[in-house]
């Protein structure tokens, strides 16, 4: 019989692990639809930020992004390739909440305000939201996508399900 | 193990990347990958706030587009200069154009009446029908939702690249954000639906 400790340990780890993928995923899933759903406007968005002065560069990012997004939302919700995508989520995210923050930088001095009552639509496709918000929003993202790196989340996975089957004819 | 998350990493970007560029390609929102969508607004984005104003242009929003109307040899047209237009009978004989430069559900929600629909991120759906009319037309007034929305600029962009003079186009800058106050109606759905909103200043 396992002790308390053990099975606490056994079950509430994977579980959280499904939890963490589904949740991540669903993120990329929504963000990546309501953007894809209006390029144009993530486009205006994305333009604000100055971080791309070439047209192409910036075009590629505004149509390629949202679709890349609900990719990478299919892939963690399903469990394939979850590590992989939980690397991309990361070298995502990292850049723009680095550029969310320069941006909120930028807007907290023009108009005199704290930079928590710092509010604008990032591009986030979460539409206007407090900056410190969404600053804390992105970190748990990251840590999720943290955590799904180093292995959490395997269990009901789709690869590994079918890894499982096809040994079973091997 | 880091070997493998690197590989299949490379392989979510592979696979996603396609992905994208196919879901792009189908869907009728899709951009195109090769447009410059803000030809006119090349040097100055109004949207844009500075850290530091005093290394900018010290200039408000407002302040970058009409500069920018200026350099672009446009004309920048103030709320009581578009009431008289819009009662001017050279509008019925097409000879004075309204264009909105939204996009197409923000016009059917409401739009200045008989107002042409020329949404500057779609242009080639708009070309075919309002080309022929802004060639024909001695005076073209051009808006978005006004503020810092520079779409009526880029729409005024589009239509010199393709001959027509900056001359004749007025930028109406207090856009549909002002039309209202003027008292005004608003025509919903398409162009000469004969459907009004009542003005609500």
């Amino acid at each position: 019989m396992t002790s308390p400790r053990t099975f606490s340990r056994a079950t509430w780890r994977p579980t959280a692990g499904i939890l963490a993928r589904w949740v991540l995923g669903a993120t990329y899933l929504y963000t990546g639809c309501h953007k894809a759903l209006h390029p144009v406007d993530f486009l205006k968005l994305l333009r604000q930020y100055e971080l791309f002065h070439s047209a192409p560069a910036l075009d590629t990012i505004a149509a390629l992004l949202p679709w890349f997004e609900v990719a990478c939302g299919l892939l963690l919700v399903a469990g394939v390739a979850v590590r992989g995508t939980a690397l991309v989520s990361l070298l995502m995210l990292v850049p723009f909440t680095t550029a969310v923050f320069h941006r909120a930088l930028a807007l907290k001095s023009a108009l005199a305000l704290p930079l928590c009552a710092v509010k604008f639509d990032c591009g986030c496709g979460t539409g206007e939201e407090f900056v410190c918000h969404k600053l804390l929003e992105n970190f748990l993202l990251m840590g999720l996508s943290c955590w799904l790196l180093a292995g959490a989340g395997r269990k009901e996975s789709l690869r590994y399900a079918l890894k499982e089957d096809a040994s079973q004819f091997l | 193990m880091l070997r493998n998350i690197l590989w299949e990493s490379l392989l979510v970007v592979l696979a996603g990347s396609v992905f994208a560029l196919a879901a792009n390609e189908i869907s009728p929102r899709g951009l195109s990958l090769t447009r410059n969508y803000f030809p006119a607004a090349a040097g100055a984005n109004p949207a844009v706030v500075r850290e530091s104003p005093a290394s900018s242009t010290n200039q408000s929003p407002a302040e970058m587009l009409v500069s920018e109307i200026k350099t672009r040899g446009l004309q920048l047209a103030v709320s009581n200069q578009v009431v008289a237009w819009f009662k001017d009978p050279r509008r019925q004989t097409q000879k004075l154009i309204f264009i909105d430069a939204r996009n197409a559900e923000e016009y059917q929600a409401g739009h200045v009446p008989g107002a042409w629909l020329f949404d500057p991120y779609h242009p080639d759906q708009y070309f075919a029908a309002i080309l022929p009319v802004c060639q024909a037309a001695e005076q073209i007034v051009v808006y978005c939702h006004g503020g810092d929305c520079d779409d009526s600029l880029t729409a005024a962009g589009l239509l010199q690249d393709v001959g027509i003079p900056g001359s004749k186009i007025y930028i109406y800058g207090g856009g549909m954000n002002e039309w209202p106050a003027t008292g005004l109606p608003l025509e919903t759905g398409a162009q000469n639906s004969g459907q009004f909103l009542k003005a609500t200043p």
